[in-house]
């Protein structure tokens, strides 16, 4: 046996929405997480942007919950509640003391249930400026903020859902109309696209009673629709592509993206811990040789992102001095990538060991151990993933990481953004 | 089940009761404060050295001091280099990081409890023989420069920075960035932090805490020998006064030409963490601006959208930290927003909060207690705060009950005291050709621009 071993169940509801439970009653907290099926790759043209958008209107009250009386009542009960959307899912979120958990549970499914009656214009428009407002903040004011557009932009072709990202543009949101709130609700806010799970402290029997109850009334809906597009991608991006802004940010900044197996892939926890010992901790050698040794680098990120439709990516980027330059910091990091081929074995056990730490870390929130548990169930009807996790890390060999590297982030395969600070007058 | 009344929130059920750790206290020699306490859902643990090395006890010229030593221990010890330590950490799946403040220097660790009797040596190692390798400190410093030319250009920071610097007169700490200026932190080298690190890196009115899936006593016996023969104190920090930098009315507007939205900072002194008004404070901020249900997003957001989200916020230090308002705000609203904060203010000092209000917002700060004492990464940060300002043993046991003790006269009384709508001191950093005009027009008083 692992290092973990949290308990969960599963249930299913007639209408086919999955549940688990899982029981832990340490602290009188409990979550309640819900994951729907949807996110913006089932956007279609001309309304990107759209999922998100439509988590907000989830807020924006029900048929039992006036506007705002979500958000009072949750946080009158002293409870914590927000809600994410992203390509493939998006999750709403609750925590509270657990003597609280029914009116969780009645929140959400009354928006599940009865959302549409309590939707009208003002409420959209209003939510609209709110977005747009969220689009100014955290990407066209900030230095920097459009790289994840651009990137995608180069890694997934025109026709693939993942060719725009979450937020959107400004004129598609623009267009949103209450029809297609109300499209967008019976489509995919039904429950058979929804995993709800339930993790901290309750009574498990009284628990599943209470979600029959609030739930089991919602009609199942229809099959998903196919997602919009072309969904299926080669391996590789096949050249190296680039985009290149000459703009006001105050440092050099090259990123390196490439196209990884899926998030279902066996391959996607080699591609996991390939990034860990690249750039995960200080003795990764991203960090080593970039920023301690050569200096080149003044930081260092890297992510893989868990993406199911077609590829996933790797993503790396460095950050260079007043002054670098940006070829400098190319090389330096494609050599790198390169230089993967001679990862040595103890690299791998230390980059699965931060890994490791890391995991068992974030566990310690039930808001956390309820949304892993939701993901691994909607993706991989599999909640226990999340006490395996680490095996399938465990698993990866140095070999693996050796030959993944040289498949998959060789220069066939790379999109380069590169930002430079203008020149001041 | 009895049928389903969807029409009424349902009642809840039986309240729990929450306490917080038991919390072990012991003393180390040299005067380290040892604080341990067991938790042990998850096989892991958080340890928290904190030391009386801030950067408020700084010259002016020297500002960011503290916290480029603090970035340097990274580099490495006198037994190891920087990327010796680095993987000898992570080899056991550790991770070290330190951040320096206004109070002190906090070095944390964490890991599997497993692995903390090869992980904490490393802590210790790096506090007590940190070599400062010349590369190493040019690396920090350079990395620092940098950091303030990346906060020069993030509207975000601009904004706090500058209005950090209308709240505070000149020469009080708080009034500059943390981590000091470009000034200061060029004059920085090797021999100062040595320096630093030797006069101010000591055990007395330091404190270490361990949370987790740990035994006291077997921390005791660690931490006594991996301690032994450290001591001394760092020199006593003066009492410096806050004064504030107007104590009239002032609009500043820093000009980002183009800027698709305005940062706004509104704000003035507020008041220090041993404060006894500070739980009544508490609950007046979270219905001004610390809960989405707050007056201000209530206004700007949900009523207005004129915002993503607005926030306010006292900050509690050891002498008399900022209250501000901070939004981002489209362009064409900034004016509107501006009024619509120092309106909400305004309201709060002159009509005082509803019943309904602040049992809302007392409920919601006791009921949220728990939720941020779910790892031992929070119950360590919380147990941290004792030692830097002193508070009492049962001050988080006692938390609750003295936020639900808090009454609509008390909210106001502090609203009236700590409130200052007339003293506000506004910031915007956005497009000073679309937003002066409307600025102007509020009659608030004179609009000073100025250049990027």
């Amino acid at each position: 046996m692992g290092i973990l071993d949290i308990p969960f169940r599963k249930h299913r509801l007639d209408n086919g929405m999955r549940v688990v439970l899982s029981h832990d009653a340490t602290a009188p907290v409990v979550a309640v997480n819900l994951w729907y099926g949807v996110g913006s790759r089932n956007e279609t043209p001309g309304r990107t942007g759209f999922a998100h958008l439509f988590e907000h209107m989830m807020f924006q009250g029900s048929l039992h919950v006036p506007k705002n009386r979500h958000f009072e009542l949750v946080e009158r009960a002293g409870g914590a509640l927000n809600a994410t959307t992203w390509y493939d899912r998006t999750n709403y979120f609750e925590t509270v003391p657990s003597h609280q958990l029914e009116l969780a549970l009645w929140l959400e499914s009354d928006r599940m249930g009865w959302m549409l009656p309590a939707m009208d214009q003002e409420k959209l428009d209003n939510q609209r400026d709110v977005v747009k407002n969220e689009k100014r903040q955290r990407y066209d004011n900030q230095p920097y903020g459009d790289w994840d557009e651009r990137i995608h932009r180069l890694v997934y072709p025109e026709s693939h859902p993942y060719h725009h990202t979450v937020i959107g543009s400004m004129e598609d949101l623009d267009a949103a109309t209450l029809d297609d709130v109300a499209a967008f609700f019976r489509t995919f806010y039904v429950p058979s696209n929804a995993v709800l799970t339930v993790a901290g402290d309750f009574d498990p029997e009284r628990t599943i009673d209470l979600v029959e109850a609030y739930f089991g009334e919602i009609p199942q809906g229809a099959p998903l629709p196919d997602l919009p597009g072309e969904t299926e991608l080669s391996a590789v991006i096949g050249d190296t592509v680039r985009d290149e802004v000459v703009g006001e940010v105050p440092l050099p900044r090259v990123i390196v993206a490439m196209r990884i197996p899926p998030y279902s892939s066996d391959d996607f926890a080699v591609a996991e811990v390939t990034q860990a010992v690249l750039g995960t901790g200080r003795a990764s050698r991203l960090y080593r040789r970039l920023v301690r040794e050569k200096r080149v680098a003044k930081d260092v990120v890297t992510f893989a992102f868990p993406l199911l439709t077609g590829a996933g990516m790797l993503l790396s980027w460095i950050t260079g001095y007043p002054g670098s330059r940006p070829e400098d910091l190319e090389v330096a990091l494609t050599g790198e990538l390169e230089a993967l081929g001679d990862t040595a074995a103890e690299e791998v056990e230390r980059a699965i060991a931060v890994t490791e730490t890391d995991l068992v870390r974030s566990l310690e929130h039930a808001g956390e151990r309820a949304d892993l548990m939701s993901m691994f169930e909607l993706y991989f009807d599999d909640p226990g993933r999340l006490n395996t996790e680490i095996d399938r890390l465990r698993a990866v060999t140095p070999d693996e990481v050796r030959s993944f590297a040289a498949g998959r982030l060789g220069p066939d395969n790379r999109a380069i953004l590169t930002y430079v600070p203008e020149q001041e007058p | 089940m009895s049928p389903l009344d969807r029409q009424h929130p349902p009642e809840p059920g039986a309240l729990r009761d929450f306490s917080f750790p038991a919390v072990e206290r012991r003393d180390l020699p040299g005067g380290l404060d040892l604080r341990v306490a067991r938790l042990s859902r998850l096989p892991v643990v958080s340890v928290v050295l904190f030391l009386r090395a801030g950067e408020s006890t700084l010259e002016e010229t020297r500002a960011g001091l503290a916290c480029l030593a603090g970035d340097t221990l990274e580099g490495g010890t006198r037994r190891r280099s920087g990327s010796d330590l680095s993987e000898a950490l992570e080899r056991v799946g550790a991770r070290l990081s330190v951040s320096t403040g206004w109070e002190g220097t906090s070095v944390s660790l964490s890991c599997l409890a497993e692995r903390l009797e090869e992980a904490l040596p490393l802590l210790v190692e790096t506090v007590r023989e940190p070599a400062f390798p010349e590369e190493e400190v040019a690396r920090a410093r350079d990395h620092a420069l940098a950091g303030i030319r990346q906060r020069a250009m993030d509207p975000a920071s601009q904004a706090s920075d500058a209005a950090a610097r209308r709240y505070f007169a000149p020469g009080v700490p708080y009034a500059r960035p943390l981590g000091g200026t470009v000034a200061s932190v060029e004059s920085l080298g090797r021999g100062h932090l040595s320096g630093y690190a030797d006069a101010f890196y000591r055990p007395g009115g330091g404190g270490l805490v361990v949370v987790g899936d740990v035994d006291a006593d077997e921390i005791e016996a660690m931490a006594s020998s991996l301690f032994g023969g450290w001591a001394g104190a760092p020199p006593a920090a003066d009492i410096f006064d806050v004064e504030p930098a107007a104590r009239t009315r002032t609009l500043q507007v820093v000009d980002r030409p183009g800027a698709v939205q305005s940062e706004i900072r509104v704000g003035h002194v507020g008041i220090a963490r041993s404060d006894p008004d500070v739980f009544a404070v508490t609950v007046l901020n979270t219905l001004l601006g610390g809960a989405f249900t707050s007056r201000l997003n209530l206004n700007l957001r949900e009523r207005n959208g004129f915002t993503y989200g607005v926030r306010s916020r006292f900050s509690l230090r050891s002498r008399p930290g900022a209250f501000s308002v901070r939004t981002a705000v489209g362009t064409e609203v900034t004016a509107q927003a501006v009024r619509e904060i120092l309106a909400e203010i305004q309201g709060l000092v002159d009509g005082g909060p509803g019943q309904g209000e602040v049992e809302a917002a007392r409920d919601y700060v006791a009921g949220t207690f728990p939720l941020r004492q779910e790892t031992v990464g929070q119950v360590a940060a919380r147990v941290v705060e004792l030692i830097i300002y002193g508070l009492e043993d049962d001050y988080h046991d006692r938390y609750r009950d003295r936020i639900r003790a808090v009454e609509v006269e008390d909210v106001h009384e502090v609203a009236r005291r700590h409130l200052r709508p007339a003293e506000a001191q506004i910031v915007v950093v956005g497009d000073a050709d679309g937003v002066a005009p409307g600025l102007e027009a509020l009659g608030l008083g004179t609009v000073d621009v100025k250049a990027p």
